[in-house]
């Protein structure tokens, strides 16, 4: 080995490096392989969505004539035409609820969460077990789909309200571990006793001197909270049946489903699938796959930035720090 | 981690904490200190409190045959269900229980919810381990941290919008009976296709968390030693046996761990998943029946008997709840780190 480094010296910058990784890298024919997996496995998460795209941008006529391709057989924009018009009506009352629902619920959720893991994570506080044990037993037993309905319904009566829809995703124990894990490693005892010794009460250390330091952490907690309430369709189906305050999950599931029934109907009734097209008040399918673009779009445009965060706080949560 | 020297104001101040120590004073300011710390408890103390203690009552449903009811207007509890519940509902037994374990679905969702999760977990494994060692052993790093990037893109779609993907792709005018067609064969109708679904299940529960599962290998095995690797590599063994006889033991414990904890959620099945992908489509459904799906089904089509998936709920919350303290008891002996409590 020490004959290499000798010879490194004198060798080109590019090859000076004698880690164990020049050694043991592998073979051009293995690296390459693993490639070949590894962007058979991005393609897989790609094509399907751009499948998808490509579709919201066929006219409908050709897409329903000759099936999803990769390239749209005939380009057309009047699915998004549309649905910016009156025609996608019940599609924006859902944007906008899905909106404003996330908004709220995630604010919610960072400051509830926010508050609740900082006494948790500090030493001096003598109930941190207590509360610490309520929270993980909300983790652990779960109160059942019937409780559940039952408490939204009868109990707190937020069924065919915006509540619905964000509220009890607001808080939860499992953000509450990664909050704390976070403010423990981040925020170095140091800096809270200089405040301390400064005279500052624990709001104004929480709020001046901790809370911008965990700013990373909030916006994970922001991040899985926000996601998590705009991907949500379980709480419509369950409490909402007002078409006004669907979210933009479940009226995009509502109108595929329309097109599976019809088209049982159709073959179980003797008439071939593509009957249906006939059927003049169903929205097209270039329509229905521009609406789950919008849908789907600001999470895939804000994925590439949010990246980091969320890597982070699944580190975090998974192995305890 | 915590720091490693703590400064003697803060060892000071650290109490050991329990449920509140009974016999040490409290210093000057402390007081104050936790009744902060209490305020910012407060909006979490509620929410739980209403969510997940609140209702711990009404589980006793699954006890009791509900029947509706009006409180007499003296009466000091004014809501309609809890006074029905508490009040006026006879006390069954285990007789709702009976009719779930008798129930002619009880076998199909219990074996579509622990089969599909079995298959889901080895299945995921071998799939986030590959990928974690891929990307861990790709020597253009660059690449591989983009790879890894979107391939956990999916965890972030919502199970309506693969559905809108699945249709585009099974769907009869869609990619899979294109490819059918332009071959000369017959397209397959799949959402007819009863014995199809368990594939598409396993093949999009993969989809959807492949990445997601790899991180926590990924960052495990980047904290492996180079120096094993060094020494097998000196030693004559290539990438494979290093992966076997190097790797792979390493990973082990943590492989079991995560195994073990993912047995403590084997009743919950991915609600959204087996109840929107295929669509509505009747041939599916006997392949998608999950506990879940079974409690809503019945919570949707009989609002006035709610006492049936009451006890079926109540089932899976007190199996999953046994289920997960067990296991993580047995992780906590083995390797407290990676317990969840």
């Amino acid at each position: 080995m020490s004959s290499m480094t000798n010879v490194s010296t004198a060798l080109p910058k590019k090859e000076k490096a004698t880690k164990y990784k020049d050694m043991n890298q592998l073979s051009t024919g293995a690296n390459l392989l693993w490639h070949i997996l590894l962007i058979f496995g991005c393609l897989c998460v790609i094509v399907p969505l751009w499948i998808v795209i490509v579709a919201s941008f066929t006219d409908n006529a050709t897409l329903v004539m000759h099936g999803y391709k990769f390239w749209p057989k005939v380009f057309s924009a009047s699915a998004y035409e549309f649905l910016l018009s009156s025609g996608g009506g019940s599609m924006l009352l859902a944007y906008k609820n899905t909106l404003i629902a996330t908004l709220v619920g995630t604010v919610l959720c960072v400051i509830s969460v926010g508050l609740y893991a900082y006494p948790l994570s500090r030493t001096d506080f003598r109930f941190r077990r207590f509360f610490t044990f309520y929270s993980f037993f909300s983790m652990v037993f779960n109160i059942g789909t019937v409780a559940f309905y039952m408490l939204c319904t009868s109990i707190l009566q937020i069924n065919n309200t915006l509540y619905a829809l964000f509220l009890p995703q607001s808080f939860s124990a499992y953000w509450v571990i990664i909050m704390r894990t976070f403010y423990k490693s981040n925020i170095p005892d140091s800096v809270i006793e200089s405040a301390r010794i400064d005279g500052a009460g624990e709001w104004r250390t929480l709020l001046q001197i901790v809370a911008p330091l965990a700013v990373p952490g909030f916006a994970t907690v922001a991040l899985f909270a926000a996601v998590g309430i705009w991907n949500n369709y379980f709480n419509v189906l369950l409490l909402i049946n007002k078409r006004e305050l669907y979210n933009l999950q479940y009226t995009l599931a509502e109108i595929l489903k329309s097109i599976q029934f019809l088209k049982e109907m159709a073959s179980s009734s003797g008439g071939s699938v593509d009957t249906i097209k006939n059927l003049g008040d169903l929205p097209s399918e270039s329509f229905r796959m521009a609406m789950a673009v919008v849908t789907m779009g600001p999470i895939v445009l804000a994925y590439p930035f949010f990246q980091k965060y969320f890597v982070k706080g699944l580190t975090i949560g998974a192995v305890k720090g | 981690m915590k720091a490693t020297t703590l400064s003697k104001e803060t060892r000071k101040a650290t109490v050991k904490s329990g449920w509140g120590s009974g016999r040490t004073s409290w210093g000057s300011g402390e007081i104050k200190r936790h009744l902060a710390y209490l305020v910012m408890l407060l909006p979490g103390i509620i929410f739980l409190f209403v969510f997940s203690y609140l209702p711990l009552p009404t589980i006793v449903m699954a006890f009791k045959k509900y029947q509706l009811a009006v409180p007499p207007a003296d009466h000091w509890l004014q809501n309609k269900f809890l006074y029905a519940l508490f009040y006026k509902s006879p006390w069954v037994g285990f007789e709702n229980f009976k009719f779930i374990l008798e129930a002619p679905q009880f076998p199909v969702f219990m074996r579509n919810t622990i089969g599909y999760n079995l298959v889901f977990m080895a299945v995921g494994l071998v799939a986030a381990v590959g990928i974690a060692v891929g990307i861990n052993e790709l020597r253009q790093r660059k690449l591989a941290k983009l790879y890894h990037t979107i391939l956990f893109l999916p965890y972030f779609l919502s199970w309506i919008i693969v559905t809108y993907i699945l249709f585009a792709f099974i769907s009869p005018a869609g990619v899979i009976p294109q490819v059918f067609k332009a071959l000369g064969l017959e397209p397959p109708q799949l959402y007819n296709t009863a014995g199809a679904w368990p594939f598409i299940y396993v093949i999009f529960n993969l989809w959807k968390y492949a990445g997601n599962g790899s991180i926590i290998y990924l960052s495990t095995i980047t904290g492996f030693s180079q120096e094993l690797y060094e020494a097998a590599a000196i030693d004559g063994a290539g990438k494979w046996k290093q992966f076997i006889y190097v790797t792979l033991p390493q990973l082990v414990p943590t492989i079991i761990l995560l195994q073990i904890l993912a047995v403590g959620r084997i009743l919950n099945a991915d609600f959204d998943m087996f109840y929107n992908l295929r669509n509505g489509a009747s041939a599916a459904y006997q392949n998608s029946l999950t506990i879940d799906v079974y409690v809503y089904e019945m919570i949707a089509s009989n609002p006035s008997k709610l006492y049936y998936p009451a006890a079926a709920a109540f089932f899976q919350s007190l199996i999953g709840f046994v289920l997960v303290l067990t296991t993580n008891a047995i992780v906590r002996k083995v390797e407290p780190e990676m317990a969840m409590f």
